[in-house]
C-alpha cells in the first residue's frame, strides 16, 4: 500500500472491472433463484436478472451490458446444469435480442430514455426471441405464435417492473462515491 | 401514490416506448387471435401425424412418445391432455383447446396436438396424409 486508493491512475478501470464482476455474479444468483420459483407456464419468467444488465448498461455502457448478460446466461446455465439444453437455447435466444435492443435503445435514446423504457424494449425483444427459438427448434408449428400476445403482455409488465427496480438500484448507487464517476459520465451525455 | 412515483420514474421517451409496445401488443392480440371453432384434432409425435379424430365425438386416446404415454381426451368439442409422463406437466397446464389453429404441446414427450378444420387452415408445410383431410 504505497499510494492511497484515491489517486491510483487505474482506479476507475479496476472499479469498473470489480463491479461488473459483482453485477454478473448477482445476475447469476437471480437467474438461478428464478429457476427455482414455480412458473405457471414456460416463458412466464420474471427476468429479475435483467435488472443487473440494466444497471451495467446505465453505469458502464453497452459492452458492459453484453458481458453481464452473456456471463449470466453461460454461468447460470452451468449452475442449473442445462448448458446447451433447450432451456439454455431459450435463454440465449431471448437474451441476445433483448441485450441488442437495450444497448441500441440506450445509444439512440440517450438521457431521454430511462431504465423503464429500455427494460420494456428488452423484455419485448426477449419474448420475441424466445418465441422464435421455440417455434424454430422446440415446437415447429406456426400455431405457437397465437400465444405470443400473452407472452408479450406479460413480458411488458415484468419489463416495466424490472425497469423501476433498476432505476431504484441506480438511485441508490448514485449516492455512493464509488459510482459518482461512472454515473456522472452517463448523466452528461 | 405508488402510481405517481412510478410516473416520476419514467422519462419522456420511456412513456412513448411503453405506450408503443402496449399498442403493438394490442394489435398482435387482434391479428393473432384464434380462428373459429375447429373440426378435427391432429396429433403429431416426433413430427409425424400419428392420430386424427373429429372434435365432436367424445373419446380419449393414448400417444406414445420417448418418455412414455400421453393421454388425451376429446370432450364437448375441446381437447386436452389428461396425463403425461413429462417432468413439469406444463402440457397439462395448457388446458383445453377448441379453436382452429390452437395447439397443445408437450415438448419433453414430443407430442403436439392441434386443431384444424376450417377453410383458413390451408396449412403450409405440414405433410397431410389422407386421414387428416
Amino acid at each position: 500500500m504505497t499510494s492511497s486508493p484515491a489517486d491510483h491512475p487505474d482506479l476507475p478501470r479496476l472499479r469498473r472491472r470489480v463491479f461488473l464482476a459483482l453485477f454478473a455474479a448477482l445476475a447469476v444468483a437471480l437467474h438461478t433463484l428464478e429457476a427455482l420459483l414455480p412458473a405457471p407456464a414456460p416463458w412466464f419468467r420474471l427476468g429479475f436478472a435483467n435488472i443487473l444488465t440494466l444497471v451495467a448498461l446505465f453505469c458502464y455502457g453497452g459492452r458492459a451490458a453484453w458481458s453481464v448478460a452473456l456471463v449470466r446466461i453461460g454461468v447460470g446455465s452451468l449452475v442449473l446444469g442445462n448448458l446447451f439444453a433447450p432451456g439454455f437455447l431459450l435463454a440465449l435466444g431471448g437474451g441476445i435480442p433483448a441485450t441488442a435492443l437495450m444497448t441500441l435503445a440506450h445509444r439512440v435514446g440517450g438521457r431521454r430514455l430511462g431504465p423503464v423504457g429500455v427494460s420494456a424494449l428488452g423484455a419485448a425483444g426477449h419474448a420475441a426471441g424466445q418465441m422464435l427459438i421455440a417455434s424454430l427448434v422446440l415446437v415447429r408449428h406456426p400455431g405457437l405464435w397465437a400465444l405470443f400476445p400473452f407472452f408479450l403482455l406479460f413480458a411488458l409488465l415484468t419489463g416495466i417492473a424490472n425497469g423501476v427496480a433498476a432505476d431504484l438500484v441506480l438511485d441508490a448507487l448514485r449516492g455512493h462515491p464509488a459510482f459518482s464517476a461512472a454515473l456522472g459520465v452517463e448523466e452528461e451525455r | 401514490m405508488a402510481l405517481t412515483s412510478l410516473w416520476r420514474r419514467t422519462r419522456p421517451f420511456d412513456r412513448v416506448v411503453v405506450l408503443l409496445l402496449f399498442i403493438l401488443c394490442a394489435v398482435l392480440f387482434v391479428v393473432l387471435r384464434p380462428g373459429p371453432p375447429g373440426r378435427r384434432v391432429v396429433v403429431e409425435a416426433a413430427g409425424r401425424v400419428v392420430f386424427t379424430a373429429p372434435l365432436d365425438q367424445d373419446r380419449s386416446f393414448i400417444v406414445t412418445g420417448p418418455l412414455g404415454e400421453t393421454r388425451l381426451a376429446i370432450r364437448h368439442g375441446s381437447v386436452c391432455i389428461e396425463a403425461s409422463p413429462c417432468p413439469h406437466r406444463v402440457c397439462l397446464g395448457m388446458g383445453a383447446i377448441t379453436r382452429s389453429g390452437e395447439i397443445l404441446a408437450c415438448v419433453p414427450n414430443g407430442v403436439l396436438v392441434r386443431i384444424t378444420g376450417t377453410a383458413s387452415t390451408g396449412d403450409r408445410t405440414e405433410p397431410y396424409d389422407l386421414l387428416s383431410r
